[in-house]
């Protein structure tokens, strides 16, 4: 029924929306999200055609031309078989009219009615969105925010459109005037096709069939709501759910870094996207399909960084690890969670070259890893178990750092000794001559794992295998560490194979857990899934064994 | 573990004796010429004088100067045992640790040739060779230093077998390191100690082979060696002359052998956690 083609809007020189194609069924629900500045009200008002902009390219709604049509035809359409509730319910409504006369204007407008007549049938449309009787005579400053925000449904639903626009319908709202609302648009919804346009993901998985990610003008990426928003496949779709605070969220909250910049020539996103490479910077990548979701990037959507395929060890009868298959996306961490003994670590020294598999390969950005050569490992590294006997007892801190970019031939000697300080700064270890020149031996474990840390950042790899890295530390040093890994995340798009026996801990970090257990992977899927509602009895007994704090009188 | 190794020698007074006897033996070694009166395959005065000022430990068969032969034949012993014990902890350590790191079938072979060194007695071979070669000191050094490294490989092998699943060298691993690296810059330095007490222990044997061979006669009879003094000394032990003829060799061959034995001591107890005495961890 509705169709956007390559449409363009400009306000002067200046483009906000770039290319916009789009189709919407009879009775469909789209969502379009975005941060505030992507241009989704912009694209509201520009199939109402309010927008004080030039616009290019084709609207087809029900076969006619929005963009081409008279002004009076344009009219006969707006308030009736299409309609905008605009956002902002408190600047919309007329302050000098009573809500009852406001709702019947479009209908005395459109459907020719009597006053009497339209009064009538306003004040019915009123009382189904739940506005008591005594209230149609009341002005806009009398209701509350929610009464206002229906009052506004009934605007827009009056003549029963075809397409109802509804412009961050609620997020203006509390809680319980939220969930009152969106009931009231899912019932508006059955006779009509909707877009939402809001940066709420939350709104929009209630309320759409499908969604659509709207960044700085540009369409980056569009599928089922479901789909999208439980996996999504653009780096800045997932880093928007990541800023989500939801009660189905157990990671810690990440930003996305920088800010929109609508001046870049290339692929908007690039100067925030943590897997950007050179062609993103130069050219505009085209809205694809593949498998199933139109997705913009260059690099068809979030990286696979790497992958086992059917990876078993085996150590005379003992199969330590047994046909695993696991996937680490870009600047995506899984969790690997077990119990001692089930073949963590073996799977860990695997990847990392250090025991050859039985059967099975090891993909890196899916090319299969054969020799691993100093290429390898400035892109893989590895946080091991044990800090202490990781760290060479005959070389000082600054030169155990400083080691990997000695081995690697990274940089002058000062460089080396800057960049080592620096990550010895950031997992908060004192810079100090004093301290550089300490022998592990010296320190405290908390301070040998950080130093570890450390090492395994210097070369700023893009995946980092962590066993244990935080078995070692207090809680308060332990909460540090997350958050620089999860910072690393967001910065530098760092992905992550957390190894822990420790479930709560894998739970604020992770956006994955795979389960492991005997050597075998028995469970894998999205964290919050994983914890909430386990399929296997033994993921079900890690998560009540552990740590919570509660009371037991 | 973390060994001061400085500290550990300091403890054990049997190693503090042990360094300043090999110092003086090593100073007497390298000033000989200067110290000695005479020299030592001169004849400087009658058969069996006895001891005098002239000559302090009298003079021998041939009238050579006692004293000068027993400075001199520090400079033999020490020279042998010193060189000895560098060439094959040298080859004990390059075998080793390739044997260790490279593995597979060179490992196989190396370590079985290293068997058939170690049941082979060192000392007839070298009589044996010494029948067809001219045993001047050159050759006697070699023969030593090829027939004595194997025990030192067996030892470091296993060393630098536990050594490269350690952590460290996995960590150096995971930074992309080669082999070489991973052998200059963490094995042998983490062998140093080891490498230290085979050495010691590589001198105190060559000593003593020096020694024995030479109280055998095979030496080249224009060196000085306690060894042959000792032999020679005998030939005529119905006589007086044992007292400062047979002694003096005898003593000073013991108190290098102890000194060294003192030192590799210290060095034994401070790697073998069983061996140290007090709690020092």
């Amino acid at each position: 029924m509705l169709k956007l083609e390559t449409l363009e809007v400009s306000y002067g020189e200046k483009k906000i929306l770039h290319g916009i194609d789009l189709e919407l069924q009879n009775g469909e629900s789209l969502a379009i999200i975005g941060e505030s500045g992507a241009g989704k009200t912009t694209l509201a008002l520009t199939l109402m055609r309010l927008v004080d902009g030039s616009m290019r390219g084709k609207i087809l709604f029900n076969g006619l031309h929005l963009l081409s049509l008279s002004e009076e035809a344009i009219n006969k359409l707006r308030g009736n078989r299409i309609a905008l509730a605009p956002q902002n319910a408190n600047n919309t409504l007329n302050p000098v009219h009573t809500v009852l006369d406001q709702v019947a204007e479009p209908i005395t407008e459109h459907q020719l009615k009597s006053q009497q007549e339209a009064r009538q049938h306003a004040s019915i449309l009123l009382s189904s969105f739940g506005i008591p009787a005594d209230r149609f005579s009341a002005y806009p400053h009398q209701l509350s925010g929610g009464e206002q925000q229906r009052v506004l449904l009934a605007i827009a639903s009056a003549n029963k459109p075809e397409l109802l626009i509804l412009d961050e319908p609620i997020s203006s709202l509390d809680a319980p005037a939220r969930a009152n609302v969106i009931e009231l648009i899912k019932r508006i919804n059955h006779g009509c096709s909707l877009i939402v346009m809001t940066h709420d993901i939350g709104t929009a998985a209630k309320l759409a069939d499908k969604v659509a990610v709207l960044y700085a003008g540009r369409m980056v990426e569009l599928g089922s709501v479901s789909d999208v928003l439980s996996r999504p496949r653009h780096p800045y779709t997932r880093a928007l759910i990541r800023c989500y605070p939801g009660m189905t969220t157990g990671k810690d909250l990440q930003g996305i870094k920088g800010v929109m910049d609508r001046s870049t020539s290339g692929c908007a996103f690039y100067p925030r996207c943590t897997q950007a490479i050179e062609i993103c910077r130069r050219e505009v990548p085209p809205l694809k399909l593949t498998q199933g979701r139109y997705v913009a990037c260059h690099r068809g959507g979030i990286i696979t960084l790497l992958s086992t395929k059917n990876l078993s060890k085996r150590f005379g009868s003992l199969l330590a690890v047994d046909s695993v298959n696991i996937t680490i996306e870009g600047a995506e961490t899984l969790a690997l969670v077990g119990e001692s003994g089930s073949g963590k670590t073996t799977l860990a020294k695997l990847i990392m070259g250090f025991i050859q598999p039985t059967e099975g390969e090891i993909c890196l950005e899916d090319s299969p890893v054969s020799n691993r050569g100093k290429d390898f490992y400035r892109q893989v590294q590895m946080i091991f178990q044990n800090p202490g006997e990781s760290l060479s007892h005959r070389l000082s801190v600054l030169e155990l750092v400083k080691e990997p970019l000695d081995i690697q031939e990274i940089g002058t000697k000062e460089e080396r000794d800057r960049r080592a300080r620096q990550v010895l700064k950031e997992v908060e270890l004192p810079d100090t001559k004093a301290f550089l020149n300490e022998y592990p031996h010296h320190l405290s474990g908390g301070e040998m794992q950080r130093v570890a840390i450390a090492r395994a950042l210097v070369l700023r790899p893009r995946l980092l295998i962590a066993d244990e890295p935080v078995a070692f530390l207090d809680s308060s040093l332990q909460a540090k560490i997350l958050k620089l890994l999860l910072n690393l995340q967001e910065q530098r798009g760092l992905s992550l194979l957390f190894i822990t026996h420790d479930i709560a801990v894998a739970r604020k970090i992770s956006d994955r857990i795979a389960v492991m257990k005997t050597g075998k992977i028995i469970e894998q899927g999205p964290a919050t899934t994983i914890i909430t509602s386990p399929a296997q009895a033994y993921t079900r007994e890690l998560s009540q064994a552990a740590s919570r704090l509660s009371f037991e009188n | 573990m973390h060994i001061n190794l400085k500290q550990e020698v300091r403890r054990s007074d049997f190693a503090v004796f042990g360094i300043i006897t090999l110092v003086l033996l090593l100073i007497l070694a390298v000033f000989g010429p200067l110290l000695t009166p005479y020299e030592p395959l001169k004849q400087t005065s009658f058969p069996f004088e006895l001891p005098s000022f002239t000559h302090w430990l009298g003079t021998n068969h041939v009238g050579q100067d006692i004293l000068s032969q027993l400075i001199y034949g520090a400079r033999t012993s020490l020279l042998v045992g010193f060189s000895v014990a560098v060439l094959a902890t040298i080859l004990s350590a390059i075998i080793g640790t390739s044997a260790a790191l490279i593995g597979g079938l060179y490992d196989k072979i190396v370590m079985r040739i290293v068997d058939a060194l170690i049941v082979i007695p060192a000392i007839i071979v070298i009589i044996l060779v010494a029948a067809y070669l001219k045993p001047n000191l050159l050759v006697l050094i070699l023969l030593l230093a090829l027939l004595g490294w194997q025990g030192g490989a067996r030892t470091i092998r296993a060393q630098a077998l536990s050594l490269k699943e350690m952590g460290h060298i996995s960590a150096a691993r995971s930074f992309g390191a080669s082999n070489l690296y991973i052998t200059f810059r963490h094995i042998l330095p983490d062998l140093v100690p080891i490498l230290l007490m085979g050495f010691i222990y590589g001198i105190r044997r060559a000593i003593f082979m020096e020694a024995g061979l030479a109280f055998l006669g095979v030496a080249d009879p224009m060196t000085v060696s306690w060894g042959m003094m000792i032999h020679e000394a005998l030939d005529f032990s119905y006589l007086n002359v044992w007292r400062w003829w047979l002694i003096p060799p005898g003593v000073a061959l013991s108190l290098t052998i102890i000194s060294v034995t003192g030192i590799g001591h210290a060095l034994e107890g401070a790697l073998d956690p069983r061996l140290r005495s007090e709690a020092n961890a």
